[in-house]
């Protein structure tokens, strides 16, 4: 990676992705990574600030670009996953501003000045979140696939009722496919986080 | 049984913590430098001839590196069709959604916008999706040799089955029962849509797949793009779930081979959601008609089914069913036609040809045992499968334990009604049952395992892992044969560079197939500790062993299940709620009883959304499907999902690693006939036709009699 001074990318002669570390001296020397090359100047862009996993970043974003895309492709954070890329299965659920939301139906440049929560977010300091040590525990990933949306509506529901019942827990989930269909253990997983919380 | 100290308790799985961080890699999370993103355009027509394709606006576009189409790109896909020539990009096309061109481009964007660049001439054709329709005189022909597909011996006639004589079966009965029954095509929807990374080295091809077999997938590869097999490295290190529809190799595979050769960079290619649903594959349907002979004390004396499924397309199955071998009958005959249509097409999705064929002769047995009073369970163990076939003795049966323990946990005595469709509404309630089974046949697998010199054990296996803990068995097994614990053992997996030959996570073989290998390169291994003795510093002990043992003779090797449904039936909407559900199963020993348990309530929780709502339905004047994608689908959710109650039957099985007999498909087996004879139970009418969808519930209460 380049490192260039702060000025020099506002003036645009790079545009790019910047990546710091939260908060403190966001003057100081910055991070950038090439963003993908604009091949159709008519594509138009805007330069977005958004915080993901408590670290800032700038980047000039195709305002055609969901979120799940400038998280997977653009971040490099590939825990989220696409499952449809049509709002109907929840693979792509994180939270925004604490709020959950399929990152496929959320428009990159829509995120300017926003706090994105993902699966990599969730252990804090190497310390897994009780819901990843629950979901362990009961087994409840089966291909994997859809995990981290089930983590994250699960993560949403906990933050706002820390002792669902199991139909809470069935009812504030139900927008998250599991097409192995380990509803069971999925369920138990969160109740047990719930108790553990 | 004697317990084991590793094998038949509840382990989480090796791999648990990268599932629940985002660390695990699956096909789609791959990216190389220079990666490109493909697309491909797909015939809006059911039936079609391409008079002309141009391109040059595609290619004009900036941003687009390669374009193919049948026109440079003349590859057969091997595992697309078994009996035809289907290739990557076929003319005519024969269904909505049959590729025409594949285009890489700098993004996903630009490669989607080329798309529509693509100008291509059609000359419209008729078209059909009914199979009955497809077999009349002066239909239209979608392959040569007409619609009626070859049987599993190529040739053009049904494919039958036949054990004593169904006219003298049926001429003993005192009863005779017939019944017509209908499952639609649906989908196996796993959440991780079809998706291939390839990228080339020379002449060396990688191809990161999202596969079931990666060792299949190789060979497939290598046939196909007419390579080395040695020039061909296929990786999967995660993958999101397949149920059939990711084994050997894709077509996304070969494309984007083909893409990233000719564009001179290697190429991601992912299909959509709604390509998933219409143009990979799914179950395929089935119309059957049946006829059944039962004396007066409930005996049967004959089973004759005659049935058609839908291939959709191209033959990529084996549109075959599979259900009546559960009952023990003197005369049975079974004829199945697979048909081609105009419509998605038709191959593996968990258990291929179980669950609907399981319905058919399933609900009839129900109508057979209400006609007699007989109670249904009491009918099921009075007839039920003893020796395969009739004739040839399993090597453990566990079937009649599955119905009584499964009908214990159930209170199956307390909560079945005599007479359906009694009690108060407008909910009401009721309960159904059925059995099923399904071949766990020896085979051959391939392991290799080695001691280093600081005293850990390596496992390479061939395995990639559908979801169902398939590492975390083969470590397992390997551990208890080594009496070491399962940490002492690191898996290897998911890379054909690395791993030998495994039949792939298909026909839920990898355990009892690889397991066996990996028994006997473990046994290899000892021999060598024992004789050489534990390797020292940069030292290491390697094994190998490939088992390929013969077929079993005069002995056939089964798994069996019974599932119980309990429903509640609003009989003014029609809606269907699951209640409570019990599965049980006998596979022999179960290796790991915590994911396994996973399995059979998916298995079971999958089934009811294929007996109450999952149906790809076309627009039968316009051949176009109108439901591909997940909305459409209603696939299970959180909400629909009941809990299923689990219960194994672990019988004593000689052969197979430490007993263990096959798991994952036949968790789906009785679960759709146990829904749709709960239905019947609670509303006293029969719904003939899968999906049991509230309009057919209201229809039958409206007229007062079963609908088809």
């Amino acid at each position: 990676m380049k490192k260039i001074s702060r000025r020099k990318f506002v003036e645009g002669t790079s545009a790019g992705i910047v990546a710091v570390a939260a908060i403190p001296a966001v003057e100081a020397q910055q991070k950038t990574a090439p963003a993908a090359p604009s091949v159709n100047p008519t594509v138009p862009r805007t330069a977005i600030k958004l915080n993901v996993n408590g670290v800032d970043h700038r980047i000039e974003v195709e305002d055609r670009w969901t979120l799940v895309e400038l998280l997977r492709d653009h971040l490099e954070l590939t825990g989220t996953k696409i499952g449809c890329d049509r709002g109907e299965c929840g693979a792509c659920t994180v939270l925004v501003d604490g709020t959950p939301l399929y990152s496929c139906s959320q428009l990159a440049v829509w995120m300017n000045g926003r706090s994105i929560q993902t699966v990599e977010g969730l252990a804090k300091n190497g310390k897994l979140d009780p819901l990843q040590e629950a979901f362990i525990e009961h087994d409840a990933p089966q291909c994997g696939y859809c995990t981290s949306g089930q983590l994250m509506i699960a993560k949403a529901l906990l933050m706002k009722n820390a002792r669902p019942t199991r139909d809470e827990v069935r009812t504030a989930m139900t927008g998250n496919l599991c097409r192995c269909s380990n509803y069971n253990h999925y369920v138990e997983a969160v109740m047990a986080a719930g108790v553990k919380a | 049984m004697t317990p084991l100290k590793t094998v038949g308790h509840g382990t989480h799985r090796i791999d648990a913590l990268q599932r629940v961080t985002g660390a695990a890699k699956y096909t789609s999370d791959i990216h190389l430098p220079g990666m490109l993103y493909a697309r491909v355009l797909r015939s809006p027509h059911p039936h079609a001839r391409i008079r002309k394709i141009d391109v040059s606006k595609a290619m004009a576009l900036p941003g687009v590196n390669a374009i193919l189409t049948h026109e440079n790109c003349d590859i057969t896909w091997g595992s697309g069709d078994q009996l035809n020539q289907r290739r990557l990009f076929n003319n005519p096309v024969r269904f909505a959604g049959d590729p025409v061109a594949a285009i890489a481009a700098i993004d996903r964007h630009v490669a989607e916008d080329a798309t529509h660049l693509i100008e291509v001439d059609y000359e419209v054709l008729p078209f059909l999706t009914d199979v009955e329709e497809a077999l009349k005189p002066g239909a239209v022909v979608i392959h040569e040799g007409g619609n009626l597909s070859l049987n599993n011996q190529r040739q053009p006639v049904p494919q039958t089955y036949k054990r004593g004589n169904v006219a003298d079966g049926l001429k003993a009965a005192d009863h005779v029962f017939e019944g017509n029954f209908t499952s639609a095509h649906h989908n196996n929807a796993q959440l991780e849509m079809r998706v291939s990374v390839a990228t080339w080295s020379g002449d060396k091809l990688t191809v990161y797949a999202a596969t079931q077999g990666i060792a299949n997938c190789r060979t497939d590869i290598a046939r196909d793009l007419k390579m080395n097999v040695d020039n061909v490295r296929v990786i999967s290190e995660y993958m999101g779930g397949g149920f059939g529809n990711k084994n050997q190799c894709q077509d996304s595979d070969l494309m984007a081979a083909m893409l990233a050769k000719q564009a001179g960079a290697p190429v991601k290619l992912e299909f959509t959601r709604k390509e998933d649903f219409v143009a990979v594959h799914g179950r395929w349907s089935s119309k059957q008609s049946y006829k059944v002979g039962v004396k007066n004390d409930g005996t049967l004396t004959a089973i004759q089914m005659t049935a058609l499924t839908g291939a959709g397309a191209y033959r990529k199955g084996s549109c075959d069913l599979s259900g009546t071998e559960i009952y023990q009958v003197p005369h049975l005959e079974t004829s199945v036609s697979p048909v081609y249509t105009n419509t998605a097409v038709a191959a593996n999705y968990r258990a291929p040809a179980y669950p609907q064929a399981v319905f058919g002769i399933e609900s009839l047995m129900d109508d057979v045992a209400y006609g007699l009073k007989m109670d249904p369970m009491e009918f099921r163990l009075k007839n039920m499968t003893r020796k395969f076939r009739d004739q040839t003795p399993y090597t453990s049966i566990g079937l009649e334990d599955c119905i009584r323990k499964g009908a214990e946990k159930f209170e199956w005595k307390k909560r079945w009604k005599p007479e359906p469709g009694s009690g108060a509404g407008p909910v009401k309630r009721g309960v159904g049952m059925a059995m099923g089974m399904f071949g766990s046949g020896l085979g051959r697998s391939s392991a290799v395992a080695r001691l280093d010199g600081q005293g850990q054990y390596q496992l390479h296996v061939g395995v990639t892992d559908v979801g169902t803990a398939a590492k975390t068995t083969m470590g397992l097994i390997a551990a208890e044969e080594l009496g070491v614990p399962l940490e002492k053992v690191t898996v290897v997996w998911g890379d054909t560079d690395t791993c030998p030959y495994s039949v792939g996570e298909s026909g839920s073989r990898t355990t009892v197939q690889t397991g066996m290998a990996v028994i006997e390169a473990v046994r290899d291994l000892k021999k060598q500790i024992a004789e050489k003795g534990a390797p020292k510093g940069n030292d290491v002990l390697t094994a190998m062993a490939t088992t390929n043992p013969p077929p079993l003779q005069g002995a056939s090797r089964n798994s069996f299940a019974a599932h119980f449904a309990e429903v509640e039936v609003n009989i003014e909407t029609g809606h269907v709620i699951v209640t409570r559900f019990v599965s049980a199963h006998d596979s022999g020993r179960v290796v790991n009883p915590l994911p396994a348990q996973s399995q059979v309530q998916g298995g079971a929780i999958q089934g009811i959304g294929m007996a109450l709502h999952e149906e790809l339905l076309y627009d039968k004047r316009s051949g176009q499907p109108l439901n591909a994608g997940y909305y459409g689908a209603r696939i299970m959710t959180h909400l629909d999902a009941p809990p299923v109650d689990v219960v194994w039957v672990e019988t004593d099985e000689p052969y197979g690693p430490f007993g263990a007999k096959t798991l994952g498909e036949p968790t789906i087996i009785p679960t759709v006939a146990a829904v749709a004879n709960a239905v019947y139970n609670a509303i006293g009418r029969r719904v003939k036709s899968l999906p049991i969808t509230r309009d057919k519930i209201l229809q039958a209460l409206a007229k007062n009699g079963d609908v088809a």
